[in-house]
């Protein structure tokens, strides 16, 4: 076939011809790379040379102050330290030996430090700084700037530490800082220099850009052994703005120690009327402090990795199926529909029916007929299966959106999680199943798919207490903002706070143990189980007994006719609510009222909402301060 | 079915018989141009094998291995594999918009489970190799026909233009440069080339209009770094400063001062000519502009030696990626054109170019190899 092996052969010459023409325009890239670099680099020396080394213009970026964060009584929680460290530039030392040697005299340097200098000094490019000392005594600043002339050589260089205050009862609000990871041809030059440190957690992350400032520059001529001439022009750096939170670093250190009795738990409390958290506290925690100060690597792993995860803010992190608290959604989103009344009355057996299944009241014995107020009041799970099955999933759903639950606020604290409200699209797009009767019974008692952050649910009660759709916010609100009224018929709003009222407070209610002393203000609340699903038990099989049990929580707001503070609270894997949340959460309110009756006092003045009566021997006064 | 037997292949080598075929001059050259990116990266550190220097050297002799394996596996396998390589590729960089992860403003990571990879890097080879496999089967007189050079355009065009919108200017440039310098090698006719031109420079206006502002902000820096001294305009103006205070025999190794004094930034790994510019001087960039230029040339040799069509169009596209990477980089670093995030392949710092190039050069070898017939081809007795 000599036709197709001409026309093999005229391939193969067409491709070493076009490959000879590609080559060819390779070569003449390269040549014109090696032009340039000639005009560059042999031509053009003679103007850059000197760029580089003698009389260079050095421009410096002027590291901005990082703003300060304060608590709502304007302590700082977050501050900066300036120190002083001293160099040496071995390019500029005629004598390094010589030049330790008059150092000394200034500053405490041992044998073994100095041999370290010279022997770093001798590894690394000799005009590049070693650091000789850090952390200057003023004094030893003073004498050194004052020898400077005699000491080619040595430098000074100033920046900024992160100092934190409060300890472990701030970790989780406030965050850390830490070093730059890697940052881009287009970031902020800032952050291109050393000693510059980012959030990384909480409010140093949330804020950052707020914080940070920007940068500034310095134009200086150097002459050649790296000495400063003058100054030519300087753009003075705009310092990060101070934030004030809405949290008090009393009252946060009041509920840490109130909550270190317990091994897990998170608590978190809502101003009703202005969506400021006015505490946040999750245990087990850490001290940012101890972080910011350079932590080893093994100790940060042992944080990171710990089986408890004190890293972990679980106020905002934490997913917890929300369990009965949850029936606050399901009866607002029911008497909305209008498929139950308030007077209307639903038996109770101790269990209930759906197709061929049989859904379990808590109390197996039932509870007989009751009303709303009621199964609000002892949490009666066969009243919400009812009532859920007849609103349907979606209007529950809708509800529960509507209350705060299942979104991210991105209020300033980064590690913010969305929980999970299940409806039929959820399913669908999540198990491509359709959705199914028995899971609407589960989801209206807070089971099955339902995931709540305790931030959630702390929002979801300060909506149903306050009526309006507020907006959490951990920095300090300097002026009053007038939420959205709820989209729920005030009647059906006052049924709901009722039964919260009840529970608390009725002898036999789901939270009894909530309950304040008499003469202080009335709680209304409700307590929920999530329970561990069958994967999480399996998973915790091999670990302690402990682990296994189910997580409590509870939600509660108080006073209850003039409602100010809503909390949630989540103690995980423990005895029933009642038992371990519900007293947290009356302890922690009780000193959230304490230290609100003393700042009052102390500033004289009267604040919003009704002021309630003092009460009488209550026993936690002395854990807050003021 | 008969695109997929060639002469040679059809009777199996002994992997003995492989590993001399391997050409070994090649592998060697890589290995010259990695030991300069240790000892670079070593003195960038200030002395220390750490950060940087351990690391890539680790990186480089895991890829050098890949490379050799790759080479053994039979070149069929490899063309059965094209298609379906860059239908995979395709797919990943369209679901990018969708999974991908963002970091540093672009999306253009996707993670699958601990492993986090940049589909544009796998669509560099997939495409070179989905190419050659068009047009091993595509008759030598269809070459030229508008219908079978608008199918691998349309092949070319879109992950540009996917990656366009990531935005990852760097990939769908390279993306557009080696296809058309694959097509181009195929034998698709002249004229198309100058009508794409033609084209091109008319559509400027349009491409101006369509891109971010920060890539239009670079190109503006470009063209006056003094307007932005401390950010894009800092890299060139810097970068360009060290070049040329390394003069012609440079200032010794370790003794940069403008690399050392951190006024380079990303001078581990973009940036990293400027430092060998300035320790090593102008002789040391010449020696590596030759030493590129060698690899380059050694493999497009290898192209002409190999009989089988997609081994060439295979070696041809290994080669002239590592030509698109170092001419774009030195170019950069010189201030020829505006900064693109392309490294210097084998001597920059990051695992993600230096596994695309390897994996590339792996799939060239294997073409080497299994595509001719005996040591010494009739193309000439010089190659």
């Amino acid at each position: 076939m000599p036709d197709r092996d001409d026309a093999t052969r005229e391939r193969e010459r067409r491709f070493t011809r076009r490959s000879l023409i590609l080559g060819s325009a390779q070569t003449a890239g390269f040549l014109l790379i090696g032009w340039r670099l000639f005009d560059l680099q042999v031509l053009e020396r003679g103007h850059y040379a000197p760029l580089a080394d003698e009389n260079r213009i050095d421009l410096q970026i002027l590291a901005p102050r990082r703003g300060r964060i304060l608590d709502d009584a304007g302590r700082p929680l977050a501050d900066n330290k300036e120190i002083f460290s001293a160099t040496v530039t071995p390019a500029s030392a005629k004598d390094l030996q010589a030049l330790l040697a008059r150092v000394r005299q200034i500053l405490p340097l041992t044998d073994g430090a100095v041999a370290e200098i010279v022997q770093r000094s001798k590894k690394q490019n000799r005009s590049r700084p070693v650091m000789i000392a850090s952390e200057l005594t003023f004094d030893e600043l003073a004498k050194l700037n004052l020898f400077a002339p005699s000491l080619p050589g040595i430098g000074t260089e100033a920046t900024w530490r992160r100092r934190y205050h409060g300890g472990e009862s701030i970790g989780h609000v406030v965050g850390f800082v830490g070093s730059v990871d890697r940052f881009g041809v287009d970031d902020d030059a800032v952050l291109r220099l050393p000693d510059t440190r980012i959030g990384k957690r909480g409010v140093e992350a949330g804020f950052e850009s707020v914080l940070r400032g920007s940068g500034g520059t310095q134009k200086i001529e150097v002459d050649a052994r790296g000495r400063m001439v003058r100054t030519l022009e300087t753009i003075e750096p705009v310092h990060g703005r101070d934030v004030m939170l809405s949290i008090d670093a009393d009252l946060q250190k009041a509920v840490l120690g109130r909550m270190q009795r317990e091994r897990t738990a998170a608590a978190v409390v809502i101003d009703v009327k202005t969506g400021e958290i006015v505490a946040l506290v999750s245990v087990p925690g850490f001290d940012p402090a101890a972080i910011a100060s350079g932590i080893s690597e093994a100790e940060w792993r042992k944080l990171a990795t710990a089986e408890d995860k004190p890293l972990l803010n679980r106020v905002v992190s934490g997913q917890y199926a929300p369990g009965s608290t949850f029936k606050i959604v399901t009866a607002l989103a029911a008497l909305d529909a209008g498929v139950v009344s308030p007077d209307e009355r639903i038996s109770c057996p101790g269990h209930y029916r759906l197709g061929n299944r049989t859904y379990p009241c808590w109390k197996s014995a039932g509870h007989g007929d009751l009303t709303i107020h009621e199964a609000l009041r002892c949490s009666c799970d066969v009243f919400f299966y009812e009532i859920a099955r007849r609103s349907g999933i979606d209007k529950i759903a809708a509800a529960a959106r509507r209350l705060g639950l299942g979104a991210i606020y991105d209020f300033g604290l980064t590690e913010e999680k969305a929980g999970i409200i299940p409806d039929r699209d959820w399913k669908r797009g999540n198990f491509n199943a359709p959705w199914l009767g028995g899971e609407t019974l589960l989801t209206g008692i807070g089971q099955g798919y339902v995931q709540t952050t305790p931030l959630q649910l702390a929002l979801m009660t300060a909506r149903v207490a306050g009526g309006r759709a507020i907006l959490p916010s951990i920095e300090k609100k300097t002026h009053s903002i007038e939420f959205a009224v709820l989209p729920f018929q005030p009647a059906h709003l006052d049924i709901v706070r009722n039964g919260m009222l009840a529970a608390v407070n009725d002898d036999g209610g789901a939270a009894e143990k909530a309950r304040l002393g008499s003469g202080r203000p009335q709680i209304a609340g409700q307590a929920g189980t999530a329970a561990l699903t069958a994967r999480e038990n399996v998973a915790q099989e091999n670990g302690r007994q402990n682990s296994r049990r189910n997580h409590a929580i509870v939600v509660a707001y108080t006073p209850f006719d003039a409602p100010r503070y809503a909390i949630a609270t989540v103690i995980e894997h423990t005895s029933t609510s009642d038992d371990t949340a519900a007293p947290l959460a009356r302890d922690i309110l009780n000193l959230v009222l304490d230290h609100d009756d003393a700042s009052r006092i102390h500033k004289n003045t009267t604040g919003e909402g009704v002021a309630p009566p003092r009460g009488t021997g209550v026993p936690h006064t002395t854990e807050t301060a003021g | 079915m008969t695109y997929f037997s060639t002469r040679n292949s059809s009777r199996p080598f002994t992997a003995t018989a492989k590993l001399v075929r391997i050409h070994w001059p090649v592998l060697l050259t890589t290995c010259v141009l990695a030991a300069i990116g240790t000892i670079t990266l070593y003195s960038v550190s200030g002395g220390s094998f750490q950060p940087w220097a351990e690391r890539h050297t680790l990186r480089f002799l895991v890829a050098l291995a890949i490379v050799v394996a790759m080479a053994l596996v039979r070149l069929e396998v490899w063309i059965k594999l094209s298609y379906p390589a860059y239908a995979v590729a395709l797919l990943m960089l369209a679901l990018v918009p969708v999974f991908g992860v963002e970091a540093l403003g672009a999306k253009r990571w996707i993670e699958i489970g601990q492993l986090s990879f940049q589909p544009s890097e796998l669509m560099k080879f997939a495409l070179v190799a989905a190419l050659a496999r068009y047009y091993l089967w595509l008759p030598t007189d269809r070459v030229g026909r508008w219908q079978y050079v608008l199918l691998p355009l349309l092949m070319v065009l879109v992950p540009v233009l996917l990656t366009l919108k990531q935005p990852d200017l760097g990939s769908a440039m390279v993306f557009l440069a080696l296809g058309l310098a694959l097509m181009f090698l195929a034998g698709v006719p002249r004229a198309y080339f100058a009508v794409a031109a033609v084209l091109a420079f008319a559509a400027l206006p349009v491409i101006w209009s369509g891109l971010h502002d920060y890539q239009r902000r670079r190109i503006e820096v470009f063209l006056d770094p003094g307007m932005d001294p401390l950010g894009a305009g800092y890299h060139i103006t810097q970068s360009k400063i060290a070049l040329g205070s390394g003069g012609i025999s440079g200032k010794g190794f370790m003794q940069g001062t403008q690399s050392q004094l951190d006024f380079v930034p990303e001078k581990h790994t973009d940036f990293i000519a400027s430092i060998i510019g300035e320790e090593w001087g102008f002789t040391g960039l010449l020696f590596l502009i030759a030493a590129y230029a060698a690899l380059i040339a050694m493999m497009t040799a290898m192209a002409w030696r190999s009989e089988n069509r997609y081994a060439q169009l295979v070696i041809a596209g290994s080669a002239t990626s590592f030509f698109i990477y170092v001419f774009v980089n030195l170019a950069m670093v010189t201030g020829l054109v505006p900064v693109v995030g392309i490294p210097l392949p084998l001597v920059s710092y990051g695992g993600t170019a230096m596994t695309t190039l390897m994996v590339g050069l792996g799939l060239a070898m294997s073409g080497y190899v299994h595509g001719r017939e005996s040591r010494r081809s009739n193309l000439g007795p010089f190659w």
